[in-house]
């Protein structure tokens, strides 16, 4: 039995089932946007939420079926000019929490997400004051932890990394394109577009990066990058995921930052076996109709035994139970799907 | 001086105690503060980081339109609503 968490822009449902027989739960959270889902070090659920109207909230369940607001959210101290819009991602390094917010920002929590504290290295960085949105906002969406290092990445500043327990931050994007920077202007210091990261716990200064600008990938932590797109069909999309038990990686193309639907409306996955030297289509089962939807960073989740899910702008999921094999088209229809969580 | 408050049904999963209180307060600030004292959750909801009631949340005592200095009587009520915000 498969149970899948889907966080929408209309609450959050808990799909369970094979084959062709799936239920739905839900929705849970009713009229709130589910961002994210995470995972305490103590076991507890988490799931962000955010309104147009009422801003941001962190709830929390032991079985994802009763569910408690916190009362202490990430949030930006009053009167500082700083508005908190999102809760985009939520970490768990084994012994902490981390968050990352828009306004972006970072934050962590060291009582299973009950209350939060500013990183201040990274909210208060030198460079903060040149940091600009991306079409999502500026928001801080991926975190990677490893030791004392901790890597975050923020649209559109790019990639910061600290090496001293996130107590100060250097930003890492040299070999990557800036956004919106003529060809010939000098090379800024913020200004890059990150969209998506997966990391290889073996060896965590190698990271696979899904930019605006492309996809790449680094062996020194993110000091140097490649463009690594042999195969690719386009180099723009959200999803990096990485299957660490198979070292498979995957992406989701889109045609381009202007036209983000998938070319030709052939959505489909991509993976690599070669730590992304070079990519294929992602094993069959994708439908032969067009499907002009996107899958946005968080929407794509696996348990790394094979079992991968991912959820669709338009709000469809597709499933696969054999590490990209097989892929199949859930029945169920949800609202735009922001978060994805495999539970079992 | 008690007053009634009644919170949107969107609020529900934020609030430990329902979404009717019955509180103290002179004004739509101080009873807002009594709120949040048995409702610390509701805080972030309803106060920006201005420390002003947020954009897109109406406040009502009495069925006026209110801000957080609006006086409020003896047996008032105190209405928070979801603004009609887009198409």
């Amino acid at each position: 039995m498969t149970q899948i968490a889907v966080g929408t822009h209309k609450g959050a449902y808990v799909v369970e089932g094979s084959g062709h027989h799936w239920s739905v739960e839900g929705p849970l959270f009713p009229g709130w946007k589910v961002t994210t889902f995470g995972r305490a070090p103590d076991g507890t659920h988490l799931a962000a939420v955010g309104s147009n109207w009422f801003g941001v909230g962190i709830h929390t369940s032991a079985d994802f079926h009763e569910w408690e607001q916190t009362d202490t959210p990430p949030a930006w101290p009053e009167g500082e000019g700083r508005k908190m819009d999102q809760v985009w991602s939520i970490h768990d390094d084994g012994a902490r929490l981390w968050s990352g917010v828009s306004e972006a920002g970072l934050f962590t929590s060291d009582d299973q997400g009950r209350t939060w504290a500013p990183v201040a290295g990274l909210n208060e960085h030198p460079t903060r004051s040149e940091w600009t949105p991306g079409f999502g906002g500026l928001c801080a969406h991926r975190i990677l932890t490893a030791g004392q290092q901790a890597w975050v990445g923020i649209s559109a500043v790019g990639v910061f990394r600290s090496d001293d327990g996130a107590r100060t931050w250097n930003l890492k994007n040299d070999g990557v394109p800036p956004v919106g920077v003529a060809e010939d202007a000098p090379r800024p210091e913020v200004g890059y577009c990150v969209h998506g990261l997966a990391q290889d716990p073996e060896h965590p200064q190698r990271i696979w990066r899904q930019d605006h600008a492309g996809v790449f990938r680094t062996d020194d932590g993110g000091d140097t990058w490649e463009r690594i797109e042999n195969g690719l069909p386009s180099g723009f999309g959200f999803v990096m995921w990485r299957d660490d038990g198979s070292a498979r990686l995957f992406c989701i193309p889109l045609a381009s930052d202007e036209n983000r639907v998938p070319i030709g409306g052939e959505l489909r996955a991509y993976s690599s076996d070669d730590d992304g030297e070079s990519w294929a289509v992602a094993g069959s089962g994708w439908s032969e109709a067009p499907q002009y939807t996107a899958v946005l960073r968080g929407a794509f989740d696996g348990d790394n035994r094979g079992m991968f899910c991912f959820g669709t702008t338009g709000g469809k999921l597709w499933l696969t139970p054999d590490n990209g094999g097989s892929w199949q088209e859930l029945a169920p229809s949800f609202p735009r799907i922001d978060a994805i969580r495999l539970l079992s | 001086m008690t007053v009634k408050v009644r919170l949107p049904r969107i609020l529900t999963q934020a609030v430990r105690d329902g979404l009717r209180h019955e509180l103290t307060g002179g004004d739509v600030g101080q009873v807002l503060d009594r709120l949040f004292e048995a409702e610390p959750g509701l805080r972030n909801h309803l106060i920006d980081e201005d420390g002003q009631i947020r954009t897109h949340v109406l406040v009502f005592v009495d069925g006026e339109r209110a801000d957080l200095q609006t006086p409020v009587p003896e047996g008032g009520e105190v209405q928070v609503l979801q603004a009609v915000s887009g198409g």
